[in-house]
């Protein structure tokens, strides 16, 4: 499904990621750990398209086609989905207007005409319901005046409104309280399918004891220094990093 | 059909334009190269004491083929005490060429009056429209006008406005479009002469191409007009690296116990957001669309009636859209 070979992206002259190979297939969780700054939000906006960075070489295969040729937008219409670690506020823009304007995007690109508007406030009511949101959030700016917990339910919610094949989701356990934990990893496994994946960023086990993931890689100054089985996010927990770097 | 204002009477005239899309509840009312179609007088508009209008009244100004290449006029709208009142005063050339037009609109509130006024200017790319606006405002009156600049070669606005009598309220705002070549300027002096007054002006603008626009706005508050309310912002967007603004608000201050505030930005599209928006599957031309109604929205929503703020909003989208 993905396949990323040998990946180097830079900011300015600074260089990020310094040679990322990671394969992820259909029905697969991948958890990715590692300390601050190691390049985690930089793999994951790399992967959704964003242009700040730029990837100066290596490649990427999603679904036998080159990633990097396509456009933000493009990349979503074909199962992409970006939780994202600081979900971007948008005054003036409702959510409602929002969605209903992703959504309506994607249907084009699948060939389906608009939804309609009764419709829509039905499907929307039913994902809101899954992470628990208030309906009066809907009318609300995007992320405006959110909490930082609000904000990551919201991006549960837009993944259960565009339904991804790949979900990439940077971060969105922290700042949660339990309840928030346990309300936003139910929604993602309610989204889970055999032929969908998901990329989970984060810094803590207990995120993965709802959202078991398959393998877990440790990412350190822009390369994967170690992949396992979920135990090692339980052993990193318990004894952080240092040991990992001195094994290099 | 029960008239409950005045319109100065003459000769009636046969009709040349009607409107095809009237709004619900409203009244239609052509001023043809400045003056009113159906009589061939100046318009001018009375309230008397107390009357409350339920409609609303449409003004559609047109410069029409047989009009002068630059023409002059004035109109006057009158609120008495006590009364109520919508009007929609839209400008639209149906000429080809250059044309210019200078308007001077006079207005006055009695005490405790109420008026709406929204004013949209949509003429074509070789008009000029020059208007000057004259606001008196008695005790208690208010009055909330909005200017939608939409389109025109050069649009200039002067509007003064005089709180003269104590608790009179005045909220104006503007949303200014412009691309091409096309300049637009907004000037404003707002004056509280006495205590107790409230004033709010919002004026923001979206440029593209080689648009120039300017902004001045000046409040004074006298020695004597103590707990004064005035807030001015003016709020640019600039789509392009040629694009221009010239803003500079202004605050003359005399009285001690005032709260007044001002301050204006000029910015870009936000990329974050834009990444936000397309990361969902929103194309990037929409993202920006979405964007500039964005920014635009604290404008329009100003504008009470309901009916009337989504035809206004669709035709800025229409116009952002790069339509007419
Ligand atoms: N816009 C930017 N300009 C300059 N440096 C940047 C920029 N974005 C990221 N970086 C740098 O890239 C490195 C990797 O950052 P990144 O956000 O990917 O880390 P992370 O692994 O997600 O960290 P955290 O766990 O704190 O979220 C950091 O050193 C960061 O300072
Ligand atoms: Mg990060």
């Amino acid at each position: 499904m993905l396949r990323i070979n040998d990946l180097h992206a830079s900011i300015g002259d600074k260089e990020i990621l310094k040679g990322i190979n990671l394969t992820v297939r259909p029905g697969e969780v991948h958890a990715i750990m590692g300390p601050n700054g190691s390049g985690k939000s930089t793999l994951s906006a790399v992967l959704a398209g964003k242009d700040t960075f730029t990837v100066t070489s290596g490649e990427v295969r999603y679904q036998d086609e080159d990633l990097l040729a396509l456009s933000p937008e493009e990349r979503s219409w074909r199962g992409i989905f970006l939780g994202f670690q600081y979900p971007t506020e948008i005054p003036g823009v409702t959510n409602v207007n929002f969605m209903k304007t992703a959504l309506n995007e994607h249907r084009k690109y699948q060939g389906l005409p608009p939804i309609t508007a009764a419709e829509f406030l039905k499907l929307m009511r039913q994902k809101m319901e899954i992470v628990e949101m208030d309906p009066a959030f809907s009318s609300r700016g995007v992320n405006v005046g959110f909490s930082g917990g609000e904000k990551k339910r919201n991006e549960i919610f837009q993944m259960a409104m565009l339904e991804p094949k790949l979900a990439i989701l940077d971060e969105t356990d922290s700042g949660l309280d339990v309840d928030a934990l346990r309300i936003v990893a139910t929604g993602v496994n309610r989204l889970k399918r055999p032929d969908n994946a998901t990329l989970v960023i984060t810094h803590y086990q207990r995120l993965l004891d709802y959202i078991v993931p398959d393998v877990v890689h440790i990412l350190y100054k822009g390369r994967i220094i170690k992949t396992a089985g979920k135990e090692l996010a339980l052993e990193v927990e318990q004894r952080g990093y240092d040991w990992l770097i001195k094994e290099l | 059909m029960n008239d409950l204002y005045t319109l100065a009477s003459g000769t009636p005239n046969r009709p040349r334009f009607n409107c095809r899309v009237p709004l619900e509840n409203s009244r239609q009312l052509f001023l043809v190269d400045g003056l009113v179609q159906e009589t061939g007088k100046s318009f001018s508009f009375r309230l008397q004491k107390g009357q409350v209008m339920e409609e609303l009244l449409q003004v559609i100004a047109v410069r029409s083929d047989e009009g002068p290449n630059e023409l002059t006029y004035s109109n006057e709208l009158f609120f008495g005490e006590n009364t109520f009142g919508r009007l929609l005063c839209c400008a639209h050339a149906f000429t080809q060429g250059p044309v210019s037009t200078q308007e001077t609109v006079s207005i006055q509130l009695e005490a405790n009056a109420q008026a709406e006024i929204i004013v949209m200017q949509h003429e074509h790319n070789e008009a000029t429209h020059k208007t000057r606006f004259v606001v008196n405002q008695a005790a208690g009156s208010q009055l909330k006008m909005v200017f939608l600049s939409l389109h025109g070669a050069s649009i200039e606005n002067n509007i003064e406005v005089n709180l003269q009598g104590e608790h009179a309220n005045c909220d104006l705002s503007g949303l200014y479009l412009a691309d091409g070549q096309q300049r637009i300027a907004n000037h404003l002096r707002l004056f509280h002469h006495v205590p107790d007054c409230q004033s709010s002006q919002l004026f923001k603008g979206i440029l593209d191409d080689e648009a120039v626009g300017h902004f001045s706005g000046k409040i004074t508050v006298v020695p004597d007009a103590q707990r004064t309310d005035a807030f001015q912002a003016n709020h640019n967007l600039l789509l392009s690296q040629q694009a221009r603004i010239h803003t500079d608000p202004q605050l003359e201050i005399y009285a001690d116990d005032v709260k007044c505030s001002h301050g204006a930005t000029v910015g870009r599209l936000q990329p974050e957001e834009l990444f936000y928006l397309r990361s969902r599957g929103i194309p990037k031309k929409e993202a920006e669309l979405l964007q500039q109604l964005a920014f635009a929205y604290a404008v329009l929503e100003k504008i009470p009636n309901e009916i009337l703020r989504e035809r206004m909003m669709e035709m800025v989208e229409k116009r952002l859209r790069g339509g007419c």
